[in-house]
This record gives structure tokens, C-alpha cells and sequence, in this order.
């Protein structure tokens, strides 16, 4: 898949795999207001979704994948929740 | 740190490691009194340092696991693989826990829910069979997804609770637990949370720290099928039982004391006052070489103190020398440090694949320097998984093409001249290089024209490639590409190469070759602009600052005048062709260097410290450049280019 910026948010496409999770960390760690673009991610690694979950940036949907939309985005769209411990 | 923190950390890994060599053994026989003797002391020596400092979750599990081994000594309990299994399973913890109180003090945030399920999991093995596990994650789970559950009633559904903590390795295997929650049958609420807290600057993208809870209508039994490859990292409860607990078991009786130690001769010293004693022995060349340059002086003018003095100063030479080498190989550490700790965790990867496996080990008496036997650990541990999950087929399809059923590894080192051989051999399936080739494609990571062109141990190397897949397409590599690249950068930052021979159908070899001991080279760092430098401490005489206003021109150059002697000055700026912009300041910062017997002022920005590195040869486009001695990696991934003065300065033109 990729990662790039794109007018100022990160757009994700395609299908992520756990070196896209550094690329991502790294934009974000740049510049942590930027918001970014699910639209076209096809499936997000598990690194991915703990960048999401760890720098909590603002995410745009729906996802182009619908276990993307149905089950991720709303964790990584709301505001932090307990933690299950 | 406090006194008796240090030896307890110092003694209780030795403990963990004792006990779950015993457990091992008493799996294979499990009628040998003598290891269950012995694996009751050592849990029950643990348990009592354990209290000794904060760590009660850590003495529960401990207790819990002294009280199940009880049972096995009065023979109310056979010790079974599921019994090792779990105490195995409380080891590897107690071993992180009391490595993380030796780096950071307190233990984990996650360690009292973990101590908990472990308990629970130990007493559940003394309980009468059939009880139903405590899950104390459960509540919450189901009061943050009550919608969920009230849903799944309504409809008359079946549910199941799971709780999945992914390894924190497992990226490194080519795993996704996210993809693993696709095949999740009957998904009926999903929650993911960072396990531990991570800051924004913190967090560490290969590292898993996902804490997965999940609600299924599917039956447990269909979960369990679609996690059994992580079967030891998900929890499964099905609902709506109640998770009754089983109630605590009396202590024990107090177990005979062992006897006293047996007599040793070897003595027990901190690895941090070696390395300490090493930092003297460094100082101490130095001071060496300020004081033979000094006395070379007094004897140029007097031959009768040469001849005074001649004798004692080869003399103070030779036992410097000695010394160095002396602490040096008081770091020497047989490599069995390291692989006693690959047979549980061979066995557990296999176990969790589903492989059955005999590992053999060679060469653990081998000795290395202490740093490479540590640093090979991660390593090794990567290349000996992937050996287990891509190299040893399935037990059917080894069948098949004649071989055993159980995959046969080969741990083995020896020594081959100055260098330390590691050996790592699967009698699996081998490398397939056309996949390799077409997985490489896929990838870029060459022109397609270039891979074509590989021979096939060259297309062998490309797993080594960072980067190489791990993306779905090439799932039946995937693992072997951010593992083998890891593997191959921290070897060659200890100064070694790693190679992989394959011969399809009979296996593939990892080969490490290391340098037996660390040259350990001290070199002082400068700073120049933004960038440091090292220059072996061996050159340098001493630092200085030096007005400005000492400082002579000269006709091709400048000097200045030292303890009576005129020494030139050189800046490294224009050594190293480099702008060198106009001094600064009232003082230039000056080191003296020996450069083939003659004192040389250098004049850096600034002097950062002393380093003792590992220095290796320079690769690629700066393997050519003269006055370059080589590079060594620092802890942060940096890499330190260390000067050769002597060719540095040769190479200018006489100042």
C-alpha cells in the first residue's frame, strides 16, 4: 500500500503492511494535526492501527474496506476509551 | 541501587533459567526425583527472594506454581506436559519482569492482570478438573459492550468472550493480528487498546502492544480453530457460564532447605565493574602516552636518563598492554549464556505451529565476548523461528518425501581461528529462489532484469534485503523479510556477516561468522559542525584550549608553542575538506595527536567524550577514502566514522 501526504493529510490506499506503520508514525510525528484518510485503505496492519491508536489523529471515512469501516474506524474515530484493563 | 536488589538480580534469572532446564527435563522423564527436587528449590528459592521487594503479583504466581510442584512431589499430580507447560509459561514471565526491574524498577502496568491469569491458570491444574477459568478482564468487557451482549441474547445467540495479547514480537514473524481478527467466525463487538500507555515519541512500530478483546456468537470451539496458532496468546471464555474461582489452596509445608553450596573458586563480579575496570585501562594508555612522549624528550637531551629510563618504560608498556587484554577477557562468556535459553523457547514456537521439532546443540562451551554472546540472542532467536515455521515442512509432507516426522535444527558453534562460527541448520524444505525471485519483484527491490540475473544463492541473499515482503501475496515467506534484515543489521553491527546456503528439499543454513573477541576500540569523539568523529585514544597525547592570540602563522600554516616545543596546527575542517569557518571565540579547541612520532595540534569545535566502540571496516563509497579507519555503530543506530590521524595528516602537505 501507500503513504503519502497529500494537501495536507495522510492518505493510506491498498492494503497496509508493518513497514507502512513507520512511514505513518513518521508523518504524524511531524506534524501531529494532520488528519488521515482512510478512504481508499483496503485493510490496515495491526502495526498501522497501534500508530492510530497511540497518536490518536483525527480519521476520515468510511474505509473502502468494510471490516475497516465496521469494526476499526469506530475505535479509531472516538475518543480514547478505557483501556480493558 | 540497593545491595540486595543487585544480587537478587544477578541470582534470579540464574534461578528462572535452573528451574526451567529441570521442567524440560522433567517432561522428557517424568520420573527423574532428582529434577523435580530440583525445580522445587529453585522455584521456592525464587518465590522467598521474590519477597524480599515489591513484587507480590510476581510471589503469587510463584506460590501458586511451589504449591502445584508440591502436589507432584506427594504424588498427587503427574507432571505432565500440561503441567510444565503452565509452569514454563510462569518462568518466561518471572524472566521479563526481573529483567525489566534491573532496566527501569517497577514491574510492568500489565503484570498484575498477567500474574493474575497465570495464577488462576496454576490453580486450576490443583483444582478438580472442570472448572471454569477466571477471566478477570471479563466485567469490564462485558459492561463496555452491554449493547452487544443484549443483542446476542435477544437473538438467542450463543457468546464468547476472547481476550487476544498478541506476542510482542510478532511482526518480527510476519504475523498480523488484524488480518487474524478478519477470520474471526461470528464477530459480534470488537475493542483494541494499546496495552501499555505509549507516548507520541514513544511508540515503537515493530513492537506489538495490542490488547484485543472481542465478543463472538460462534462457539468456542470454532474460535479456538481460528486462533490456534495463537493459542497461547488469546484467552477464550464462553458465556454466559460464571467463572466461579477456585478457592485458594493452603500453603504448603515449608520445604527442607537445600544444603549449603557446594565450594567454588570462581568468583561472582558485575558486568558494570568490569566495564568500569576498562575505562581505567583505557585512561591508563593514555596517561602512557602523554608520559612516553615527555620522557622521550628528557632523553634526547641526557643519555644517561635514557638509560635510566628505557627499561621502565617498555616495561610500564608491556604491563599496560597486558592489562587491556587482561579485562578484556574477563568479558570472555561461554556462549551456552545464550542458547540454554533456545530449548523451551524452540519448543514453544513448535508447539505453537503445531511442528514437533528436536533441536540439537553444539559448541555452548565456545567462548566470546560477553556483548556479542548477549547481542547474538535476538538474533538467533529469529533465525531458529523462522527455521521452525518456513523451513521444517508440515510433519505430512515430510512424510512424504522420506524424512522424519519431527524437523531436525542444528544449533551449532565453534571456533575457527580468531572468528566464532554460529551455525543454524533445519533439514526443512529449503529456499525456493524462484519465489524468492517473483517475491522480490513484486517488491522492487531491484530491477526485474537484475533478480533475472541472480544466481541462485544470490536470490538466496535477498531475504536479508530490508523490506523484503511480508504483504499478503507472498504470505508463504512472510516473516523471514523484517526478521532475516534485523538479523543481518544487528550481526553486522557486532562486526559479523550472516550468509544463507539453501539446498532444496534438504534444508537451508544460516551461517553467522563473528570476530571472537571485540576489538574494542576507546576513541575520544570531536565534534565538528553538527557531526562527531572518533580518534583511537592510542594518538592522543591531550586536549587543550589554546588562545587565539598563541597561535603563529606561519609560512604554510599555523602552530603554536607548547611546554616549549613548537607543535603545528592543523584543522580537521580542511583535513577532511571541509569549509572551515572563521574562528570564533577566544580559545580553539586543540587535541594533540602522535602522528608517526610527532606531536600534532588538531583543532576540532569541541571534544564530546570517550567511546569504546567496536570499530569495523568501511564499506561501499567510503571504503576508498584514505584517512578513514573505519565506522562503529552506536547503541542509538548512529554510526561514529573514526579517523586515521597518522594517514590524515601524512596526506597534507607538510605545514
Amino acid at each position: 500500500m501507500s503513504v503519502a501526504l497529500e494537501d495536507g493529510a495522510i492518505r493510506l490506499r491498498g492494503a497496509s503492511a508493518v513497514e507502512d506503520a513507520e512511514a505513518l508514525l513518521a508523518l504524524l510525528q511531524a506534524e501531529p494535526r494532520r488528519p488521515v484518510d482512510l478512504r481508499a485503505a483496503e485493510g490496515l496492519h495491526a502495526s498501522v492501527v497501534q500508530v492510530l491508536l497511540a497518536l490518536r489523529p483525527e480519521v476520515l471515512g468510511p474505509a473502502a474496506d468494510p471490516f475497516v469501516t465496521r469494526w476499526l474506524l469506530p475505535l479509531l474515530a472516538g475518543p480514547p476509551r478505557p483501556e480493558p484493563n | 541501587m540497593d545491595e540486595l536488589l543487585e544480587q537478587f538480580l544477578v541470582e534470579a534469572p540464574e534461578l528462572v533459567e535452573q528451574a526451567a532446564e529441570d521442567l524440560l527435563a522433567l517432561e522428557r522423564d517424568p520420573a527423574d526425583a532428582a529434577r523435580l527436587e530440583s525445580a522445587f528449590r529453585a522455584f521456592h528459592t525464587l518465590k522467598g527472594s521474590v519477597a524480599l521487594f515489591d513484587l507480590a503479583p510476581l510471589g503469587r504466581v510463584l506460590h501458586a506454581a511451589e504449591d502445584l510442584l508440591g502436589a507432584v512431589r506427594e504424588g498427587r499430580r503427574p507432571a505432565d506436559r500440561m503441567l510444565c507447560d503452565a509452569l514454563l509459561g510462569c518462568l518466561d514471565a518471572a524472566g521479563r519482569w526481573i529483567g525489566g526491574l534491573g532496566h527501569g524498577g517497577a514491574l510492568p502496568a500489565a503484570a498484575a492482570a498477567e500474574a493474575g491469569r497465570l495464577e488462576a491458570g496454576l490453580r486450576r491444574l490443583l483444582a478438580p478438573a472442570g472448572e471454569a477459568p477466571a477471566a478477570p478482564w471479563l466485567p469490564a468487557l462485558l459492561a463496555r459492550e452491554a449493547a452487544a451482549v443484549a443483542a446476542a441474547r435477544a437473538a438467542g445467540l450463543p457468546l464468547t468472550a476472547l481476550r487476544f495479547l498478541p506476542a510482542a514480537d510478532c511482526f518480527f514473524l510476519g504475523e498480523d493480528p488484524v488480518a487474524l481478527l478478519r477470520t474471526l467466525p461470528g464477530l459480534a463487538a470488537l475493542h483494541l487498546a494499546l496495552r501499555e500507555p505509549w507516548a507520541a515519541e514513544a511508540v515503537e512500530p515493530f513492537t506489538c502492544n495490542l490488547a484485543i478483546e472481542a465478543l463472538s456468537t460462534a462457539p468456542a470451539a470454532a474460535l479456538r480453530q481460528a486462533l490456534r496458532f495463537v493459542a497461547d496468546q488469546a484467552e477464550l471464555v464462553a458465556l454466559p457460564e460464571a467463572a466461579p474461582e477456585a478457592p485458594p489452596e493452603p500453603p504448603a509445608e515449608p520445604p527442607p532447605e537445600p544444603e549449603g553450596e557446594a565450594a567454588t573458586r570462581s568468583l561472582r563480579v558485575d558486568a558494570r565493574r568490569i566495564d568500569g575496570l576498562l575505562d581505567l585501562a583505557g585512561e591508563l594508555v593514555v596517561a602512557r602516552n602523554a608520559l612516553a612522549q615527555a620522557t622521550a624528550r628528557a632523553a634526547a637531551r641526557d643519555p644517561a636518563l635514557r638509560q635510566a629510563l628505557g627499561p621502565g618504560e617498555a616495561e610500564l608498556e608491556r604491563v599496560v598492554r597486558r592489562l587491556h587484554r587482561a579485562v578484556l577477557d574477563l568479558r570472555m562468556t561461554p556462549l551456552s549464556r545464550c542458547f540454554r535459553r533456545f530449548p523451551r523457547l524452540v519448543r514453544e514456537t513448535a508447539a505453537r505451529l503445531g511442528k514437533s521439532i528436536e533441536l540439537e546443540i553444539l559448541g555452548e562451551a565456545v567462548e566470546a565476548d560477553k556483548s556479542l554472546v548477549d547481542g547474538l540472542f535476538e538474533p538467533l532467536l529469529h533465525v531458529l523461528r523462522n527455521a521452525i515455521d518456513h523451513g521444517v515442512e508440515p510433519a505430512a509432507a515430510r512424510l512424504a518425501a522420506g524424512k522424519p516426522a519431527a524437523g531436525r535444527l542444528r544449533l551449532e558453534a565453534r571456533r575457527e581461528g580468531d572468528r566464532i562460527l554460529v551455525l543454524v541448520a533445519d533439514d526443512g524444505g529449503g529456499l525456493d529462489a524462484a519465489r524468492l525471485r517473483q517475491a522480490a519483484k513484486q517488491r522492487r527491490l531491484l530491477p526485474a532484469a537484475a533478480i533475472d540475473a541472480l544466481d541462485d544463492a544470490a536470490a538466496a541473499d535477498l531475504v536479508f534485503a530490508p523490506g523484503f515482503s511480508t504483504a499478503a501475496a507472498v504470505t508463504e515467506l512472510s516473516g523471514r523479510g523484517v526478521g532475516m534484515a534485523a538479523v543481518r543489521s544487528a550481526v553486522e553491527g557486532m562486526g559479523g556477516r550472516v550468509t544463507l546456503a539453501s539446498r532444496p528439499g534438504r534444508g537451508a543454513t544460516v551461517r553467522i561468522a563473528l570476530p571472537r573477541a571485540v576489538v574494542v576500540t576507546t576513541v575520544l569523539t570531536v565534534r565538528l559542525g553538527e557531526e562527531d568523529f572518533g580518534i583511537p585514544i592510542d594518538a592522543v597525547l591531550a586536549t587543550a584550549r589554546i588562545p587565539l592570540g598563541d597561535i603563529q602563522r606561519l609560512r604554510h600554516g599555523e602552530a603554536f608553542v607548547r611546554q616549549d616545543r613548537t607543535i603545528p596546527l592543523l584543522r580537521l575542517a580542511g583535513l577532511l575538506r571541509r569549509p572551515a569557518p572563521p574562528r570564533r571565540g577566544r580559545h580553539a579547541q586543540v587535541l594533540i595527536a602522535d602522528c608517526a612520532g610527532q606531536p600534532v595540534g588538531l583543532e576540532v569545535d569541541g571534544v564530546a567524550g570517550r567511546l569504546d566502540v567496536l570499530l569495523r571496516p568501511l564499506d561501499g563509497l567510503l571504503a576508498g577514502m584514505p584517512g578513514l579507519l573505519g565506522a562503529a555503530p552506536l547503541g542509538d543506530g548512529r554510526v561514529l566514522i573514526v579517523l586515521d590521524l597518522p594517514e590524515l595528516v601524512g596526506a597534507e602537505p607538510a605545514a
